[in-house]
C-alpha cells in the first residue's frame, strides 16, 4: 500500500517534469498535425474563415486533392523539387570525400606534409589561373591568397581541427544568413563569383572568336559526348555483369537502365531547346539501354533472384551516373552553343535572375552546405568505427587504395550511407522553402519554387489553408513512399 | 529535485511577470497605437506632425518595422493581433478588406472629413468596396516616366514630349539605344528602366479583366499584339532591361535606390516610377529632370497606386486610429508630403502650391511635378481588382507568363493566352469554393452579356453596369456611356 503510494507520487512528480514537453508536443505538434489533416478535406480559406468572417466551413471531401492533381503548377514545382534533388548524390559523395580527407588530415607528419604540399600546389595553380584571368587588378588575388595560406598553415598546424570546424561551419550558421551571403556572392554585377569569372570569360571569348571556335564547338563536345557514351557503356557492362552474377533482379535492371534515360532526355532538350526532342532522346536511350542489358541468365538463378534484388545499391549508383551524365552532357551542350554565344562576348551568368541558371545556382549553394553537414560527421564517425584489421588484411592481400575503398570502406559504411540517403531524400523533398523565400521569391517564372514553397504560397499568400494542407499531405505521402522504398530496398547492412 | 523544479517554476513565473510589466502598454500612460510601417525619416516626421496636430497628449504612435509584409499583416490580422493602423496600399487592400481585417470607416471618415471625394478620382476604386469606405490614402503614387534630360542631350536625342504615342516610344527608343550603345559597349544603356505594360495595354483598350471583372481578358488580341511588341523591345531592341537583367542590377532587394542611381548616371534614359523617386534622386548629384506620361495607343492614362491606410477591425482604439486617417487630410500633413517628395499628397489641392510645383533648392525638378499631379487627377486609373480572384495571384501569374516569354520558353501569344487561362481557372476555383459569390457572379455575367449586346449594337452602356475602373474611363473617353452630363466628371484627356 505504502509502496504503491510512493510510486504514484514519483509518477506524478515525473509527469510534472515531463509536462512542459508533453504539453508543448500536444499543442504545437500533434494538434496542428491532426488539424491540418482535417483541414485538407475542407475549404478553409483565410479570407472567409477567420475572426472577422464567419462563413461556415464546408467539408469538400477529396476536392482539394483532385484540384491539386489537375493543377499544372503542381507538376512544375514537383519537377523543380526532383531536379534540385539531382544534387543529392554529389552532396553525399562530397560529404564522404570531406570525411575521408578530414579523417586523414593530421594522422601523421607525412600526411600533414603531403596535405600542405598538395594544397600549396593548388594554391599556386589557382593564383596562376586568377592572374591569367586578370583578377589581380582588383585585389581579389591577394584576398584569396592570404585566406588560403592562413587556412592551410593553421589547418596543418592544428592537425585537421580547423579544417573540421570550417567544413562544419555552414551547418551551424543560420540558414537565412548564408542565403543572404550567397545572394551577394551571386550578384551578377558586384558579386565576387562573376568578378572572378568575367576576365576568364573575356579571354575565352577572345580565343573562341579568334579561331578556336571549332575546338570548343566541335572537338570539346565530341569528347564530352564520347564520355557520355562511355559512361553509358560502363553502366551497361556493369549491369550485364551483375545480372549474370545473379546480383540484380529485373526491376533493378529496369531502374538502372531507364535511369540513364533521364539525363539523356535533359541533354536532348537542352541541345534543341524543346521538350519533344528531350522526350524522344530519353525514349531512345531508355529503350536502347533496356535492350543492351538484356542478358540470358541461368534458369536456376532466375528463380532465385527476386525482382528488386540489389535495388537499393543500384539506385545510389544510378543517381550518381545520372548526375555525372547531366553535368558532362550539359557542358557538351554549352560547348556546342559556345561559338554563337561568344560572338558578342561572353557574360557571366545571371545566377539567380535567369531561368536557366537559377536552379543550378541553388544546387551549387546546397552542395556547399551539404558537404560539411551532419552527413560528414556521420561518415567520420563511421570511418572511425571501421576495424583496422580489415585494412591490414587488405594490405596483406596487396590491395591498392582504390580497392581498399571499394572493398573495405564503402561496404563498411553501407548502414551510414543508407541512413544519409533516406534523410537526404526526405530533406530534399521538403526543402527549398528558405532559399526560395530569401533568394529568389520562387522565380524567375517559378523555376525555383519547390513543393514546400508552393505550400507556403497557397497557405499564406493566397490564404487557402485547406488546399495548402492537402498539398502538405501529398508531400508527406511522397516522402513516406520514397522512404518506404528506401527502407524496403535500400542497402542498409554491411556486406549486404 | 523537487526544489529544483520549484525554483525553475518560480523563475519562469517571475520572468513572465517581468515580460508583462515591460510591455509598452504597461509602461505608457497613454493609449498606444501600432502602425506596421518602415520607420524611415519621413514616417518619423509624419508621427511628429500627428503629435503636433493632436496636441501631444492623447495618443502614442509606435512604428512597427517587423510586420509590414502582406502575409504577416494577414495572419496577424485574422488572428486578432494586427496593428491598429494598417498600411493597405496596392495589392494589400483587396485581401485585407476581403478577410474583414479592415474596419468599415465610412461614418468615421465622414466625421473627420476624409471622404473619397477629398482625394483623386482614380484612387477611389482602391478605397471603397460595395459603397463602403475602408481606407484613406496617406499618399497616391502616379507612375510616370522620369527623364534624365542630360542623358538625352549627351546622345543628341530629342526629349520625349509629355504626351506621346507608342509609335513615338518605339522610334525615339531605337534612336536612343543606337546612339548610346555603339558596337563594343560593355555596360548597356537602356532607353527606359521598365516598359509600362499596364497603362500601354489600357491605352489600346484592353485590360486585365472585362467590364464586370468576371473574366480575365489578357487573351485579348490587343494585349497579344502588345506582348509581341514588348518582346521585340526587350529581347531584340534592348529598349529596356529584361527582368533578368534588371535583377542583375538589384543589390538591396528592392532595387529602387540603384535604379535611381542608374538614371542619374545615365544607364537609364528614363525611370518608370512615382514622384517618390525624388526621395532617392535628391540624395544624388542633381541632374536636369523632366517627366512624361507613359506612351499611349489612343487612350492616354496613368497607373495609380494608392498608399492606403485603414483601421484594424480588432483595434482596441478604433476611434483614435480613425483620427489618424483624418489627420491625413490636414494641411500640415499634405504640405509635409509635398515637401519631402513622397509621392502625391492625398488631397489634390496641395499639389497646386508653389512649394509643390517649384520646390526651392530643387530647380532641376521644376516642370516635372505637375506631370504627376495632373496625370493623377485627370487620367489616373486605379488597380483593377476582381472580387473573384486575388490581385496578388493575378499579378504573380501575369509576371510568370511574362518572364517565361522573355526567357524564350513561350511565345508572346502563348504568354498572353496562358496568363488568361490560368487567371480564369483561379476564378473558377474561387467560385467553386465560395458559394456565396456564385449569385453575384451569375448576375455580373448576365450584366456582361447585356453590355456585350449593347456594344455589338453600337448602343451606349449605363455607367452603373461597369465595375472595372478602367472600362468606366475608357467608355467615357470613347463616348460609349449612357450618362448624365454631371456624371461626366473627368476631363483633360
Amino acid at each position: 500500500m505504502r509502496a504503491s503510494s510512493v510510486s504514484r507520487r514519483q509518477l506524478g512528480i515525473g509527469l510534472l517534469f515531463l509536462a512542459p514537453n508533453i504539453i508543448g508536443f500536444l499543442v504545437f505538434t500533434l494538434f496542428p498535425l491532426v488539424a491540418s489533416f482535417g483541414m485538407a478535406f475542407t475549404d478553409w480559406d483565410v479570407q472567409r474563415h477567420n475572426l472577422f468572417r464567419d462563413d461556415p466551413l464546408r467539408f469538400v471531401g477529396f476536392d482539394n486533392f483532385a484540384r491539386l492533381f489537375t493543377h499544372p503548377d503542381f507538376y512544375h514545382f514537383l519537377g523543380n523539387t526532383f531536379f534540385l534533388m539531382l544534387g543529392l548524390p554529389a552532396a553525399i559523395g562530397g560529404s564522404l570525400v570531406a570525411a575521408l580527407l578530414l579523417t586523414r588530415a593530421g594522422k601523421s607528419r607525412l600526411a600533414m606534409r603531403t596535405a600542405l604540399i598538395v594544397a600549396g600546389g593548388i594554391f599556386v595553380l589557382s593564383s596562376m589561373v586568377l592572374m591569367w584571368g586578370g583578377v589581380e587588378s582588383n585585389g581579389l588575388l591577394f584576398l584569396f591568397g592570404s585566406l588560403m595560406a592562413t587556412i592551410l598553415v593553421f589547418g596543418a598546424w592544428s592537425g585537421g581541427l580547423l579544417y573540421r570546424t570550417m567544413f562544419y561551419l555552414p551547418h551551424f550558421t543560420a540558414g537565412v544568413a548564408t542565403f543572404v551571403l550567397w545572394k551577394k556572392l551571386y550578384n551578377p554585377q558586384s558579386g565576387p563569383i562573376n568578378q572572378a569569372l568575367a576576365p576568364g570569360l573575356d579571354r575565352l571569348a577572345a580565343i573562341v572568336n579568334g579561331g578556336g571556335g571549332w575546338v570548343f564547338g566541335w572537338v570539346l563536345p565530341a569528347v564530352l559526348f564520347g564520355m557520355v557514351l562511355a559512361a553509358m557503356g560502363w553502366q551497361v557492362k556493369r549491369l550485364r555483369q551483375k545480372i549474370r552474377d545473379g546480383e540484380l533482379g529485373w526491376l533493378t535492371r529496369v531502374a538502372g537502365a531507364v535511369g540513364v534515360a533521364v539525363p539523356i532526355g535533359l541533354i536532348g532538350g537542352w541541345l534543341q531547346g524543346d521538350g519533344t526532342t528531350g522526350w524522344l532522346a530519353a525514349t531512345v536511350a531508355g529503350g536502347g539501354m533496356l535492350a543492351a542489358t538484356q542478358v540470358r541468365t541461368d534458369p536456376l538463378w532466375r528463380d532465385r533472384v527476386r525482382a528488386a534484388t540489389g535495388l537499393g545499391g543500384e539506385l545510389i549508383v544510378t543517381m550518381a551516373v545520372i548526375t555525372v551524365l547531366a553535368a558532362v552532357g550539359g557542358l557538351a551542350v554549352v560547348g556546342v552553343h559556345l561559338p554563337a554565344m561568344a560572338a558578342d562576348g561572353l557574360e557571366p551568368p545571371n545566377w539567380l535572375g535567369s531561368f536557366q541558371w537559377s536552379k543550378p545556382a541553388i544546387m551549387i549553394m546546397a552542395l556547399w552546405a551539404a558537404i560539411g553537414s551532419n552527413n560528414m560527421i556521420l561518415y567520420m564517425a563511421g570511418l572511425s568505427n571501421i576495424s583496422p584489421e580489415l585494412y591490414e588484411a587488405a594490405d596483406i592481400d596487396g590491395a591498392t587504395r582504390w580497392q581498399r575503398f571499394c572493398h573495405v570502406t564503402w561496404p563498411q559504411l553501407a548502414p551510414i550511407t543508407f541512413f544519409i540517403a533516406v534523410m537526404s531524400v526526405i530533406h530534399g523533398l521538403q526543402g527549398g522553402f528558405e532559399m526560395a523565400r530569401t533568394m529568389t521569391g520562387g522565380g524567375p517564372a517559378g523555376s525555383t519554387t519547390t513543393l514546400s514553397y508552393f505550400i507556403y504560397m497557397e497557405g499564406f499568400e493566397t490564404g487557402r489553408l485547406g488546399y495548402a494542407s492537402a498539398v502538405a499531405w501529398v508531400l508527406f505521402a511522397l516522402v513516406f513512399t520514397l522512404s518506404f522504398l528506401n527502407v524496403k530496398f535500400g542497402n542498409r547492412y554491411v556486406n549486404d | 529535485m523537487k526544489r529544483l523544479f520549484l525554483i525553475s517554476f518560480i523563475v519562469l513565473v517571475a520572468a513572465s511577470a517581468a515580460t508583462f510589466w515591460s510591455l509598452p502598454e504597461q509602461q505608457s500612460d497613454r493609449p498606444i497605437l501600432y502602425w506596421a510601417v518602415m520607420p524611415d525619416p519621413s514616417k518619423l516626421a509624419i508621427r511628429e506632425e500627428f503629435y503636433a496636430e493632436q496636441g501631444y497628449e492623447p495618443v502614442e504612435l509606435r512604428l512597427d518595422a517587423a510586420n509590414r509584409d502582406l502575409t504577416k499583416k494577414m495572419i496577424q490580422g485574422v488572428s486578432g493581433v494586427g496593428s491598429d493602423i494598417v498600411d493597405a496600399g496596392g495589392l494589400h487592400m483587396q485581401p485585407l478588406q476581403n478577410a474583414g481585417v479592415l474596419l468599415d470607416v465610412t461614418e468615421a471618415m465622414a466625421k473627420y472629413g476624409a471622404t473619397p471625394d477629398k482625394t483623386y478620382p482614380g484612387a477611389v476604386s482602391e478605397m471603397v468596396f460595395d459603397g463602403r469606405q475602408y481606407s484613406f490614402p496617406r499618399n497616391v503614387v502616379a507612375n510616370a516616366m522620369w527623364v534624365n534630360v542630360d542623358t538625352f542631350k549627351r546622345y543628341g536625342i530629342e526629349v520625349p514630349p509629355r504626351r506621346w504615342t507608342i509609335e513615338d516610344f518605339e522610334r525615339i527608343g531605337r534612336q536612343f539605344v543606337a546612339a548610346a550603345n555603339p558596337p563594343g559597349t560593355k555596360s548597356p544603356v537602356y532607353f527606359t528602366s521598365y516598359i509600362p505594360r499596364k497603362p500601354m495595354r489600357r491605352s489600346l483598350g484592353a485590360s486585365y479583366f472585362n467590364e464586370t471583372l468576371t473574366r480575365c481578358t489578357l487573351d485579348d488580341p490587343r494585349n497579344i499584339e502588345l506582348m509581341r511588341r514588348v518582346h521585340q523591345w526587350v529581347v531584340v531592341d534592348r529598349l529596356a532591361p529584361s527582368r533578368e537583367a534588371e535583377k542583375a542590377f538589384d543589390v538591396d532587394g528592392s532595387g529602387f535606390r540603384l535604379k535611381a542611381a542608374l538614371l542619374q548616371r545615365g544607364n537609364y534614359g528614363m525611370l518608370y516610377l512615382g514622384r517618390w523617386a525624388l526621395i532617392l534622386l535628391r540624395e544624388l548629384e542633381p541632374v536636369q529632370l523632366a517627366a512624361v506620361e507613359p506612351p499611349h495607343g489612343g487612350f492616354p492614362n496613368i497607373d495609380i497606386n494608392v498608399g492606403g491606410v485603414g483601421v484594424y477591425s480588432g483595434s482596441k482604439y478604433p476611434d483614435l486610429a480613425a483620427s489618424f486617417l483624418g489627420f491625413l487630410t490636414s494641411e500640415r500633413y499634405n504640405r509635409l508630403v509635398a515637401e519631402t517628395g513622397d509621392s502625391l499628397p492625398p488631397v489634390p489641392r496641395f499639389t497646386e502650391t508653389e512649394e509643390y510645383l517649384r520646390p526651392p533648392g530643387h530647380e532641376n525638378e521644376w516642370g516635372a511635378h505637375e506631370v504627376f499631379s495632373e496625370s493623377a487627377r485627370y487620367i489616373g486609373i486605379g488597380q483593377p481588382s476582381s472580387p473573384y480572384v486575388l490581385s496578388s495571384l493575378t499579378l504573380r501569374i501575369e509576371v510568370d507568363a511574362y518572364d517565361s516569354m522573355i526567357a524564350g520558353r513561350i511565345t508572346p501569344e502563348e504568354a498572353a493566352l496562358e496568363a488568361a487561362w490560368r487567371i480564369n481557372r483561379e476564378i473558377e476555383v474561387t467560385l467553386d469554393s465560395n458559394p456565396a459569390l456564385q449569385g453575384p457572379y451569375a448576375e455580373a455575367v448576365a450584366r456582361q452579356r447585356r453590355i456585350d449586346a449593347l456594344r455589338a449594337a453600337g448602343e451606349p452602356v449605363p455607367l452603373a453596369w461597369i465595375d472595372n475602373p478602367f472600362h468606366r474611363d475608357y467608355y467615357r473617353h470613347q463616348g460609349w456611356l449612357a450618362e448624365s452630363p454631371e456624371d461626366a466628371g473627368k476631363e483633360g484627356r
